[in-house]
C-alpha cells in the first residue's frame, strides 16, 4: 500500500517535470508577441499590408466591412439610392433621418481598427532600422507614409461623418494602453489630417513601378488627392487647386477615353488609368456588395428619378443618345439595379455571380481630381475655367444636355452644376452625401437647399416635413455616437442633436 | 450505532454551517420603470410624479407594461397649474389631472423613429391622437409634440416603456371640428354651408364609437371661395343649390359639402400616403399627391388633359379637434361630374418601359422577377410561378413577325401563365377610369406555344369575376362585325387577321373614378406565349366595334 503510493507520486512528479521543460515560458505557443515582431523589413511590409487588408473586410467579426459603411454613410441619407426589400431597420432610419444612437451604422469601430494598425506602424517601424540592416530609410519612409495616408483618410471619413471624434494618434498595443478619450474639435482633426498628409506626400514615392500596385497602395498622389478633398471640405480653395494640379501635372493619370467602355475600364476590370486609389478585391477576397445589390436580396437600389432627372433620357433621336455614366454603368435603368459593383457588362444584360463579386471600391479617381479642382477654382471666382473642366468630363461621358444649361458666367449656377455633375459621375461611389453637405455648409449654410431638395426626393412624403426641420440643425448632418462607445468611454459626449 | 449518530450529527452541523444567510439577488435587472425613473430625477420630474400619484396612476405605471410617456418637466407642469388656476398639484381637480396624464400616455413603446409628419400610430389613453413634427429653433431642431411641447430628451428606455421629456404640458383639443371652424371668421361661408346642408351637427358630435368618431374636413376659406367668384353664402347657394334645399342629398350644395369631408382621421402625413380618399359623397374620391413638397388635391390626367389641382395650405392644416382634424385648402373645388369615357388601354405602355427609350417601341425586353418578394414593375404583378424561370414579363416588340406586326404600336406584353409551374395570375392596374358602366374587351394576339396548348382564363375586375372567359390560343371566329359582337368577339385592329382577337369578358360598373385592378386568372392549360396587347373599357351605350387600331397606333372609326 505504502509502496504503491510512493510509486504513483514519483511517476506524477516525473511526468510533470518532463513534459513541462518550458514551464516558466509565458509566451503564447500559437502566435507572435510584439517582442518577437518588428525585427525585419519583411515584418514591416507585412504590417503595412495588414493596414490595407483591414480595410477589405472586418477583422473582428463584430462589424461590417469598411466599404459597406462607406456606401451607407455616403449614400443612404442622400438622393441617389432607394431602399430595397431586404433593407434593415437601421438603414431605413438613416434614409428617413431618424438615426438613433443604437443604429449599428453609427459604429465607428472598423475605422479605429484600421487607425490602430496605422498608429502601430508609425510608432514601431522606425525602430526596425536598428534591428535589420537591410531595412533602409527609404523603406521606412514608405511604410510610415502609407500609414499616415491611410490614417488621414480614415479620420477624414470620421470627421465628415461624426464631426467630432477622439483623435487617437498613439497605438493601442496592450491592455495598459486602454483609456478613455474625449472628442477633439473637428478643426483639430482636420489640421491633423493636413499635417499627416503633407508629411506623407514627402515620404511616399511617385510610383511603385507597377500600375496595379500604384492603385492599390498609397502613393504620393494618393496623399495629394485626399489632401485636395480635405482642403475642399475646409474651404481652402487655393490649396485644394494646388494639390489637384500636382496630380494633374504628374502625368500618371488620365480619363478613360471616350471610345472605351467606361464601365469595363473602371469597374469590371478595375485599376484603370483613371484610378488613383482603390481597394483591391479579387477572387480570393470578395467585396460585401453582392447581397446588397443583387435583386433577390436587394438592400439598396438606384433611385427611380435618376434616368429622367439626373442622366436624362433622349426621346428625340432614333438611336437614343446615352450618358455613358447612366444606364449600363451606374445603374441598370430597367430595374434600378446599382450596376457599378454587380454588373458584368455595360449592356446591362450580364451580372456578376456571387464568386465574381470583386469590383474594386474606388476612393479617388482622376475625374474626381478634375471636378474637385473645378469646384475649388469656381469658388475662387473662375467659373469659366471651371466650366471648361466640367466640359471635359461631360464630353468624355457623352452627357446629354437637358434641364438648366451650364452657365459659365455665374459662380452660383456653376456651383450647382458641378454638384449635379458629381452626382452623375460618382453615383453610388459613396460621395453624394458628403458632396451635398460640403456644398450646403459653404458660407454659413447658404446652400441648405441642396440638402432639402435631396431629402424631398428620398424621404417618404409622410416624413419629409420633419426631415426638413431636422436638416436645419447643423448637428443633424452628423451621425450620433454609438451607444456602446458612450457606455464604455465615459469621456464621450453625445452629439447634442441626439438628445 | 454511536458512530452512525456521530456521522448524522456531523452532517446536520455541516448543513447548518453552510446555511449562513447569503444574500441572493432576486431581481434580474436594475432597470427602473417609468415612475421609478421620475423618482430618480426629482429635480426635473417631481411635479409630474405628484400628478401621477394624485391621479392614481403611479401604481400601474410602475408595473409591467409597454407604454410611451411624454413627461413634462417641473417648470412645464408649474406653468400648466397656473393656467388651470391651481396653486399646486394637491389643489387641482382629480379628473383634470387624470385627463392630463391620459393625454401624455400611449399604449405602445414608440421611439422617435416612428414620429412622422402627422399623428402617432396609436391614440393616447385620453382618446385623441398626438401629432408630431420637427421645429428648427435657435438651439437646434427638436421634435414638437402636438405643436405644443418640444422634446428635450428623447428615447429614454425604462423597464416598462419609453420616456420622452417635453418642455410643455400637452393639452387636448376641446372643440369639435364644427366648433373650431365656426370660431374662425375667415371660414364663415363654409360654416354657413355646413349648417345649411346639415353637416354641422355631424361635425359637432363626438361619436362614442371610436370606429365612427373620426372625420377629416378640408375647409375652404372665404378667400379661397372669393378667388372663384364666391363672395357670400348666397353666391355659393346660387351657384350650386339647384333644388333650393341644400339639406337634400340630391342638392349639389349638399354634395359640395359631402365632398369636403373624409371619414377617418387623416393628417397631411396620412393624406399623402394614399393616392385617393373616399369622401362622404357616395362613390366620389379625391385624389391626392405630393408635388414639389405641396399636398395637391385632384390633380389628374384625363384623356391626355392635365387638370390642375388645388394645394392644401400646410401652415393652416393639421388642426386637431375632438372628433377629427381639419385642413385648409387654397382654392375652391367641387365634385366633377364626368361622363363615362372609353379607355383604350395599351397594356404594353407601362412606366418602366417608358424609361427605356432605346427599347420602347424599338425592341423586346425581359423583365425578370428574381424572387417572390421582388417587384420590378409598379403597376403589373403576377402570382409567383413555381418554376422560377417562368417569372418573366416580356415587353414584346415584333414589327416583322405575325404575332406583333398588327398589334397596336406593334407591341404587346408576353406573360407565361398557368398551373402547375407558371405564374398563377397576372394583375394590372388600369389608368384612371371614370365611374360608370363599361364593357370590357381583352385584346390579344392568339398564339399556340405547341399545337396542344390551351390557356383558358377568367378575368376579375376589382375582385369581381366576369361572366365570360377567354382563351389566349383561340382565334377570332368568322362573321360580320354584328354577328361577332353578338357572340362576344370583335376585330380590334385594322388588319383582319383572325389571330387579332378582341374578346368581351363582361360588363362592369365602376363605382368610383379611380385606377382599377384587372386580374387574369388561368383556369385551364398553361403556356408561355400569351400576348396581351390592349384592354378596352367602353361605356355600354357607345359603339363597341370602333375605333380599330392601326399598327402605328392611329385609330380608325369606320
Amino acid at each position: 500500500m505504502k509502496q504503491l503510493l510512493i510509486y504513483i507520486s514519483t511517476i506524477v512528479v516525473l511526468a510533470g517535470t518532463a513534459s513541462c521543460n518550458k514551464w516558466l515560458e509565458l509566451k503564447p505557443q500559437d502566435g507572435l508577441v510584439r517582442e518577437d515582431f518588428w525585427k525585419t523589413k519583411e515584418q514591416v511590409a507585412a504590417a503595412v499590408t495588414g493596414i490595407y487588408a483591414s480595410m477589405l473586410d472586418n477583422t473582428s467579426g463584430k462589424t461590417l466591412a469598411m466599404p459597406e459603411y462607406l456606401f451607407v454613410w455616403g449614400e443612404a441619407r442622400a438622393d441617389m439610392v432607394t431602399p430595397g426589400f431586404r433593407i434593415s431597420a437601421n438603414e431605413t432610419d438613416m434614409v428617413n433621418m431618424n438615426i438613433l444612437p443604437t443604429n449599428t451604422f453609427a459604429n465607428w469601430r472598423t475605422f479605429y481598427e484600421t487607425i490602430n494598425y496605422c498608429n502601430t506602424v508609425i510608432k514601431l517601424a522606425p525602430n526596425v532600422l536598428n534591428e535589420d540592416n537591410t531595412f533602409t530609410q527609404d523603406m521606412l519612409n514608405r511604410a510610415v507614409g502609407e500609414a499616415l495616408t491611410i490614417r488621414g483618410l480614415m479620420y477624414f471619413y470620421l470627421v465628415r461623418t461624426f464631426d467630432q471624434v477622439p483623435l487617437k494618434l498613439e497605438p493601442t498595443l496592450s491592455d495598459n494602453d486602454l483609456s478613455s478619450m474625449a472628442k477633439s474639435p473637428s478643426e483639430d482633426i482636420l489640421n491633423q489630417i493636413v499635417s499627416d498628409l503633407k508629411a506623407a506626400e514627402n515620404l511616399l514615392p511617385d510610383s511603385y513601378g507597377n500600375s496595379a500596385v500604384d492603385r492599390g497602395r498609397a502613393t504620393k498622389y494618393t496623399a495629394c488627392a485626399i489632401l485636395a478633398d480635405t482642403y475642399l471640405w475646409m474651404e481652402k480653395y487655393a490649396e485644394c487647386a494646388a494639390e489637384c494640379d500636382k496630380v494633374i501635372a504628374s502625368g500618371r493619370y488620365g480619363l478613360v477615353s471616350q471610345e472605351n467602355s467606361l464601365f469595363n475600364a473602371l469597374f469590371w476590370t478595375g485599376n484603370s488609368v483613371e484610378s488613383i486609389f482603390e481597394l483591391q478585391y479579387d477572387a480570393q477576397k470578395l467585396n460585401p456588395f453582392f447581397n446588397i445589390f443583387a435583386s433577390n436580396s436587394r438592400r439598396w437600389g438606384a433611385a427611380s428619378h435618376l434616368m429622367e432627372e439626373v442622366y436624362g433620357v433622349d426621346l428625340v433621336n432614333t438611336i437614343p443618345q446615352k450618358d455613358k455614366r447612366g444606364d449600363g454603368m451606374a445603374l441598370r435603368a430597367e430595374d434600378g439595379t446599382i450596376w457599378k459593383y454587380i454588373g458584368a457588362n455595360d449592356a446591362g444584360t450580364a451580372m456578376r455571380t456571387a464568386d465574381q463579386s470583386f469590383a474594386h471600391w474606388i476612393f479617388y479617381r482622376y475625374a474626381d481630381i478634375l471636378l474637385m479642382k473645378a469646384e475649388a477654382i469656381n469658388q475662387l471666382d473662375q467659373p469659366l475655367e471651371a466650366s471648361r473642366i466640367v466640359k471635359t468630363i461631360r464630353e468624355r461621358a457623352t452627357a446629354l444636355d437637358f434641364g438648366d444649361a451650364m452657365d459659365s458666367t455665374s459662380k452660383s449656377s456653376m456651383e450647382d452644376f458641378i454638384l449635379q455633375e458629381r452626382a452623375r459621375e460618382f453615383a453610388f461611389e459613396g460621395k453624394r452625401w458628403y458632396d451635398l453637405v460640403r456644398n450646403a455648409k459653404r458660407n454659413n449654410f447658404a446652400g441648405l437647399r441642396y440638402l432639402i431638395n435631396a431629402a424631398s426626393k428620398s424621404i417618404p412624403p409622410d416624413m419629409q416635413q420633419s426631415a426638413f426641420g431636422k436638416l436645419r440643425d447643423r448637428n443633424s448632418l452628423f451621425m450620433p455616437i454609438y451607444l456602446y462607445e458612450l457606455q464604455t468611454n465615459k469621456l464621450l459626449v453625445q452629439n447634442p442633436f441626439y438628445k | 450505532m454511536t458512530k452512525k449518530l456521530f456521522y448524522t450529527m456531523a452532517l446536520i452541523c455541516g448543513v447548518f454551517a453552510a446555511c449562513t444567510k447569503t444574500t441572493l439577488k432576486q431581481s434580474t435587472t436594475e432597470d427602473v420603470n417609468i415612475v421609478g425613473y421620475l423618482r430618480q430625477h426629482p429635480d426635473s420630474f417631481s411635479l409630474f410624479e405628484k400628478v401621477l400619484v394624485r391621479a392614481g396612476y403611479s401604481d400601474f405605471l410602475n408595473a409591467y407594461g409597454a407604454y410611451t410617456c411624454f413627461v413634462p418637466t417641473n417648470s412645464a407642469v408649474q406653468l400648466w397649474l397656473s393656467k388651470i388656476k391651481a396653486s399646486n398639484v394637491e389643489a387641482a381637480d382629480i379628473s383634470t389631472l387624470q385627463d392630463m396624464v391620459k393625454f401624455h400616455l400611449l399604449n405602445d413603446t414608440l421611439t422617435t423613429a416612428s414620429f412622422k409628419d402627422g399623428k402617432l400610430p396609436v391614440p393616447t389613453m385620453y382618446g385623441q391622437f398626438l401629432v408630431t413634427g420637427v421645429a428648427a429653433g435657435e438651439r437646434g431642431s427638436s421634435y414638437l409634440i402636438n405643436r405644443q411641447g418640444a422634446v428635450t430628451r428623447s428615447n429614454v428606455r425604462v423597464g416598462n416603456g419609453m420616456i420622452h421629456v417635453i418642455d410643455q404640458v400637452l393639452e387636448p383639443a376641446k372643440q369639435s371640428i364644427a366648433e373650431e371652424l365656426a370660431a374662425k371668421p375667415e371660414y364663415s361661408i363654409f360654416v354657413e354651408a355646413m349648417k345649411a346642408t346639415g353637416y354641422y351637427d355631424l361635425l359637432n358630435t363626438v361619436n362614442p364609437d371610436t370606429s365612427k368618431r373620426w372625420m377629416t374636413v378640408i375647409a375652404e376659406s372665404n378667400k379661397a371661395l372669393a378667388d372663384s367668384g364666391i363672395f357670400s353664402f348666397a353666391d355659393l347657394k346660387a351657384r350650386y343649390s339647384h333644388t333650393g334645399n341644400p339639406a337634400g342629398a340630391n342638392d349639389s350644395l349638399h354634395m359640395y359639402m359631402a365632398y369636403h369631408i373624409l371619414s377617418g382621421i387623416k393628417f397631411l402625413g396620412d393624406i399623402i400616403t394614399s393616392p385617393s380618399h373616399q369622401t362622404l359623397q357616395p362613390q366620389e374620391v379625391i385624389s391626392t399627391q405630393l408635388i414639389n413638397q405641396n399636398v395637391v388635391v385632384n390633380e389628374n390626367v384625363f384623356n391626355g388633359v392635365l387638370e390642375k389641382g388645388m394645394t392644401i395650405d400646410r401652415a393652416g392644416s393639421d388642426n386637431a379637434a375632438t372628433n377629427g382634424v381639419w385642413h385648409s385648402i387654397q382654392a375652391h373645388y367641387q365634385v366633377k361630374y364626368r361622363k363615362p369615357t372609353a379607355v383604350y388601354w395599351d397594356v404594353a405602355t407601362f412606366e418602366e418601359i417608358l424609361k427605356l427609350p432605346a427599347i420602347y417601341r424599338k425592341s423586346s425586353k425581359d423583365f425578370v422577377r428574381q424572387s417572390e418578394a421582388d417587384q420590378p414593375l409598379k403597376d403589373i404583378t403576377w402570382g409567383w410561378g413555381a418554376l422560377a424561370g417562368t417569372n418573366v414579363l416580356t415587353y414584346y416588340y415584333g414589327p416583322t413577325v405575325s404575332i406583333g406586326q398588327y398589334c397596336n404600336y406593334q407591341d404587346a406584353i408576353k406573360m407565361p401563365l398557368g398551373l402547375p409551374n407558371r405564374p398563377t395570375y397576372l394583375e394590372l392596374r388600369t389608368p384612371p377610369i371614370v365611374k360608370g358602366k363599361y364593357k370590357i374587351w381583352i385584346c390579344y394576339s392568339a398564339r399556340n406555344q405547341s399545337t396542344s396548348s390551351q390557356q383558358l382564363c377568367e378575368v376579375y375586375v376589382n375582385g369581381t369575376l366576369m361572366p365570360r372567359t377567354f382563351n389566349f390560343v383561340v382565334k377570332r371566329p368568322t362573321g360580320t362585325a354584328a354577328e361577332l359582337e353578338a357572340i362576344g368577339y370583335k376585330q380590334y385592329t385594322e388588319n383582319s387577321a383572325s389571330q387579332m382577337v378582341g374578346r368581351l369578358v363582361g360588363t362592369y360598373e365602376f363605382t368610383t373614378t379611380d385606377r382599377q385592378v384587372i386580374r387574369i386568372n388561368p383556369i385551364n392549360g398553361t403556356q408561355n406565349d400569351n400576348y396581351l396587347d390592349m384592354i378596352h373599357f367602353i361605356p355600354v351605350d357607345e359603339n363597341q366595334i370602333f375605333p380599330r387600331f392601326k399598327p402605328d397606333g392611329t385609330q380608325i372609326f369606320q
